[in-house]
């Protein structure tokens, strides 16, 4: 078999190069630029800021009910922006190759933690304690646990992801910090990169220390989120409906929110390929990738809720009963059909077909639809289990009454368009400092594959080091 | 079928039966009447020949509506046939049926998509034409399909292509 | 990959073949021997028939014992050979092609054992089965319980074992037209009409590597359906203590493939055993698949976990004390701590370990352990979960195996090793044309000094 080999090491250095000055270049020439959207951005934050003011001063902690809406927010920035990240994490493990043009894209939002670590803080509030005698995984009663575990641990958990996230992203830009501080002509630039690149000069140590890193960091943060979702699903939402025991709700929380981090990260790639200038590092292979893993979790999601919803309709006890009336055909009917509809049937009938799959709109409609599909998921689950959190029959871990449908008010609508604004604008002000395509990760790319021709035709030649 | 004869050469090289498709096609037979045979599969395009067509996505489709249709009824029928309340369960119960129908979709469909590629590969081929046993052993054979006339010709395209050896057979 | 053997076509053959064209000394020794465990089982069963299900161990309240077991151990085997065969075609993974065959073999000796000791064997009159799983009887106007999960199991079962072998057997045609190709006479045109006349066109290849990841993404989706259903055998019971829990398809699925990978490796090692084919399956392959079940022993302890812990959240009586008998009385707390050991505890943290994920006799060991626990796993659930008294029983009682269900349990392990022996000795184990594939595509890239592994992608 004849090779380009030759060729190849040649045209290394040029290759490097001229990539280099492209992504520095692409960094520097600022997108962002687009003040009015920032402005409508900051603006609509505000408007969420006096939303969450008024409602603390309206409602104050005492009435969950009254913060349904708000906890299904804050979940939904949990399961789709801090999700996100696991983009880039699950590939770099994998030694995957094709995700290298996206995995910062998916890594920007780990910061984002830090928003919605903030608006977790009346969810906490919120949350009764254990002492109101309902049946939790503390085993308040038996093990004499301090009654505030829930709020300790959850708090510790998303604080961990917080950090690990920002972690994660501060480590994997290391190298690409080293470029912009040699690459940069403003002295104020040069000092910030110099103490973000932390001494990097690109040695052999320095570059097989911060792989390990990274993969360690991903790791974690895997495991963290995985932990997260687990204690999310069941001290702030499971443990406050009486008589419901699902055993696998924690994990259809955390891969419903694998969907719709997957779900974020595609709606980001369109945002940065049209508005971004990356069309030339994100384009449709990555699209395709991430719109079938986006399909297959959906099938994922969709096995998970059946092998729940089997179990209940056929097991049919009262409680079983009134679980499937309060969470499906009762009073949040329309968002279960919405979430049914959307995060399943609708990518079912759509994703099969190679046309919308391998496209860059396809997907990114789907994933637009993921996102609401998940909010209404959410909705039906955590909107109903804090009207339910101060029932008088929770000693008996029984819900003999399925409660009414209650509708967001003024307040929470000004909170989740404000939170949804103040996570794109954060977004958009952090690529200011982080190239949204990463540059060392490319140029580790163009080392492992090149074209060439094989007899008659031409080949993807795709190097997988050890 | 039986009014065809063909002519298989056999080469060891990539290289040179690119080159002597290119002498096939320039000596007047069409893409239609010779064809590639080798043991191992090679990425399309290796001998600057076309990529081959064939419509396998379709089959699964039909076989997946087949089967749907026939566990909806299947399991519709079952139910109404013989009106038995069990456990408290409607008559008619729709996630029990969701199982089954969703069984007879993968069924069909996997059916279908195995049917489709017999089908689509032109198999069963009861008669091999011209073959060599050395195609499974790395050989690459070009083997020519046409009128009894045209096969002195083949022979000696794929001859002067530098065929390692030249057989005949029956189509 | 750093280990890279280039053969010719005709090495590979020869190589490859070597199962068919000779016959070693151990093999009908092997085969024979498997033959004698197997028909004393079938003997086992024939008297059973004759005597009725009295002869077992099984009674009130613990109807379902080893037969059960065994089926559900044997549909979690079975899942390896899909799941690693799909999975890493569709992923494009290069170190599947040496283990694809043999895991989708093991596939379906492995569905076939589960039926055979499946639950139709103790239903006291196993020839009436059919009328409870077909609809046919126009005569008498009965027809089947769609709501039963009786009803499920066998559709899912069926389809499965249809699917799975179809799937070996479109995959197979290639590798047939090479023996064809190598044998004379009689045999020759046997396996001349199995290859249907395969000649190697570019049709005909792509079709095949279509195929490949056609009926992988078709089959994943049954694959994944199968042994959901077989869970919910016992999770739709709101009766035994344990059973009635909705984590239970996902953790019978990842704990299947936990087992069926593990399995697979064993299968691996094996191979290379009986056959030599080091040269083909390698220390690197065995190291990706160690890797993998790291991955995949995790997460199904982590729905170990779940199912544990949202057992005692229930906080009711009946269900504490069954936990209770499970870790804390003997003999099953002797199980119990078996289990957890030979499962995970055991094995995972050896994997950890790049030495012991490249030895053959580390992975053999390692994996049988691991199906020894899995093994132990399915006893534990079913078993002492039968145990107590239910609300749809009076009593309590206990379990123990009697030598008819013992020898039938033995039957189905030397019906799926037969099976295996037999394949090799027909077919080829290692599907040749992907080695040759795999070998077409292989490449290297040259980074400075380094020579890097490459494989070429259209």
């Amino acid at each position: 078999m004849s090779t380009s080999q030759n060729t190849h090491e040649q045209t290394q250095f040029s290759k490097q190069a001229d990539l280099t000055a492209k992504l520095v270049g692409l960094h520097v020439s600022k997108y962002n630029k687009n003040t009015i959207f920032l402005i409508i951005l900051s603006v609509l934050s505000i408007i969420g800021l006096i939303g969450l003011i008024v409602k603390i001063t309206n409602d104050g902690f005492d009435n969950p009910a009254k913060w349904g809406y708000y906890v299904t927010f804050v979940v939904f920035l949990l399961t789709t922006v801090q999700a996100a990240p696991m983009v880039a994490i699950a590939p770099f493990i994998a030694k995957g190759h094709w995700n290298r043009s996206i995995s910062k894209v998916a890594q920007l939002f780990a910061p984002l933690g830090l928003i919605n670590l903030l608006l977790f803080i009346p969810v906490l509030c919120v949350l009764p304690s254990l002492s109101d005698g309902r049946r939790t995984l503390w085993f308040f009663e038996s093990l004499k646990m301090n009654a505030y575990m829930p709020h300790i641990i959850t708090l510790i958990s998303f604080i961990c992801l917080v950090l690990l996230g920002i972690a994660l992203l501060w480590i994997s830009t290391v190298p690409d910090f080293a470029v912009l501080r040699e690459n940069s002509k403003n002295t104020y630039n040069k000092k910030l990169f110099s103490i973000l690149s932390n001494r990097w000069i690109g040695t052999s140590k320095q570059w097989f220390t911060q792989k390990h890193r990274i993969g360690i960091l991903g790791a974690f943060y895997f495991m963290t989120l995985v932990i997260l979702n687990f204690q999310i699903s069941s001290d702030f939402a499971m443990s406050l409906i009486p008589g419901w025991i699902d055993s696998l709700y924690p994990a259809t929380h955390t891969a419903n929110s694998f969907q719709a981090g997957v779900a974020t990260v595609i709606i980001a790639m369109y945002a940065l390929r049209k508005w971004g200038g990356c069309k030339d590092f994100i384009g449709f292979d990555q699209f395709w990738a991430l719109g079938k893993l986006m399909f297959a979790l959906s099938l994922m999601w969709v096995w998970f809720f059946f092998s729940s919803f089997i179990i209940f309709w056929y097991g049919a006890k009262p409680t079983e009963k009134a679980i499937i009336e309060l969470s499906m055909t009762g009073p949040y009917f329309i968002p279960f059909l919405g979430s049914a509809f959307l995060l399943f049937i609708l990518p079912l009938l759509t994703m099969p077909f190679n046309r919308i799959r391998r496209s860059i709109l396809g997907p990114t409609i789907l994933a637009f639809f993921i996102l609401i599909g998940s909010f209404l998921d959410r909705l039906r689950i955590y909107v109903p289990a804090y009207q339910l959190s101060d029932h008088p029959n929770k000693h008996n871990f029984y819900l003999p009454d399925v409660p009414k449908t209650i509708l967001p008010d003024i307040p929470d609508l000004m909170i989740i368009v404000g939170g949804i604004s103040a996570v794109i604008l954060t977004y958009i002000l952090l690529t200011k400092f982080i190239p949204v395509v990463s540059i060392w990760q490319q140029k580790e790319l163009s080392l492992y594959k090149i074209h060439k021709k094989f007899h008659r035709t031409e080949v993807l030649v795709l190097g997988k080091p050890e | 079928m039986f009014n065809k004869r063909s002519v298989i050469g056999l080469f060891t090289d990539e290289d040179s039966v690119a080159d002597a498709l290119d002498k096939v096609s320039e000596s007047g037979f069409k893409s239609t009447e010779y064809e590639i045979l080798t043991g191992t599969p090679y990425p399309d395009g290796t001998f600057g020949d076309e990529e081959p067509k064939h419509k396998l996505y379709r089959f699964p489709i039909i076989g997946a509506m087949c089967g749907f249709i026939v566990g909806l009824l299947l399991t519709a029928g079952n139910q109404i046939a013989f009106p038995l309340i069990t456990g408290g369960k409607p008559l008619l119960s729709i996630p029990p049926m969701l199982i089954i129908m969703y069984e007879g979709t993968m069924l069909g469909a996997i059916l279908f998509t195995v049917f489709g590629i017999i089908f689509e590969s032109r198999l069963p081929r009861l008669f091999m034409g011209a073959y060599d046993t050395k195609i499974t052993e790395g050989y690459i054979g070009i083997c020519i399909t046409s009128s009894p006339d045209k096969m002195l010709q083949a022979e000696e395209v794929l001859k002067n292509s530098g065929a390692e050896e030249v057989k005949r057979g029956w189509e | 990959m750093q280990e890279h053997h280039h053969r010719t076509d005709k090495q590979i053959n020869t190589d490859l073949l070597s199962s068919i064209f000779s016959t070693p000394k151990w093999w009908p020794i092997a085969t024979l021997a498997c033959l004698i465990v197997y028909l004393t089982g079938m003997t086992a069963f024939a008297y059973m028939l004759n005597k009725g299900v009295g002869v077992t161990g099984l009674n009130r309240p613990v109807f379902w014992g080893f037969y059960m077991v065994n089926f559900v151990f044997w549909i979690g085997i079975s899942h390896a050979g899909i799941m690693i065969s799909a999975i890493l075609r569709l992923t494009q993974a290069e170190w599947r092609r040496p283990i694809t065959r043999a895991a989708e073999v093991l596939t379906v000796f492995s569905l076939i054992a589960a039926l055979q000791a499946a639950p139709l064997v103790h239903v006291g009159r196993p020839w009436r089965a059919d009328l409870w799983v077909f609809p046919y009887d126009f005569s008498r106007g009965i027809w089947i319980n769609v709501k039963s999960p009786f009803i499920w199991d066998p559709s899912a079962v069926m389809t499965y074992l249809t699917a799975s072998s179809l799937f070996v057997f479109v995959c197979l045609i290639p590798d047939l037209a090479i023996i064809r190709d190598r044998t004379k006479g009689i045999v020759s045109k046997i396996y001349g009409f199995l290859a249907l006349g395969w000649r190697g066109t570019p049709v005909q290849w792509k079709l095949q590597i279509v195929a490949g990841i056609l009926l992988s993404a078709l089959v994943l989706p049954v694959f994944v359906s199968v042994h959901s259903i077989v869970s919910w055998d016992f999770a739709a019971q709101i009766g035994p203590e344990a059973w009635h829990s909705t984590i239970f398809a996902p953790y019978f699925i990842i704990g299947a493939i936990h087992s069926g990978v593990s399995a697979v490796a064993t299968v691996m090692v094996v191979m290379v055993w009986l056959f030599k084919w080091d040269k083909y399956i390698t220390p690197d392959h065995l190291d990706a698949i160690g890797r993998l079940l790291i991955i995949v022993a995790t997460a199904w302890f982590f729905f170990f976990f779940l199912e544990w812990v949202y057992a005692l959240y229930t906080l009711e009586g009946p269900e504490l004390a069954m936990r209770e008998l499970q870790v804390f009385k003997m003999p099953w707390s002797a199980m119990f701590i078996i289990f957890v050991i030979t499962a995970y505890l055991f094995p995972v943290p050896m994997w950890l370990f790049k030495k012991v994920r490249r030895n053959f006799l580390w992975m053999f060991i390692t994996t049988i352990s691991v199906n020894i626990g899995m093994w132990l796993e399915r006893f534990l659930i079913i078993v002492p979960g039968l145990m107590r008294k239910q609300p749809l029983m009076f009593n309590w009682g206990s379990y123990t195996p009697s030598i008819v269900e013992i020898l039938m349990v033995a039957m189905t392990f030397a019906w799926v090793l037969m099976g295996m022996l037999l394949f090799a000795r027909v077919f080829p184990l290692i599907p040749l044309f992907d080695i040759k594939e795999g070998m077409v595509g292989r490449d290297e890239i040259k980074i400075g000094r380094a020579k890097v592994p490459a494989s070429i992608r259209e």
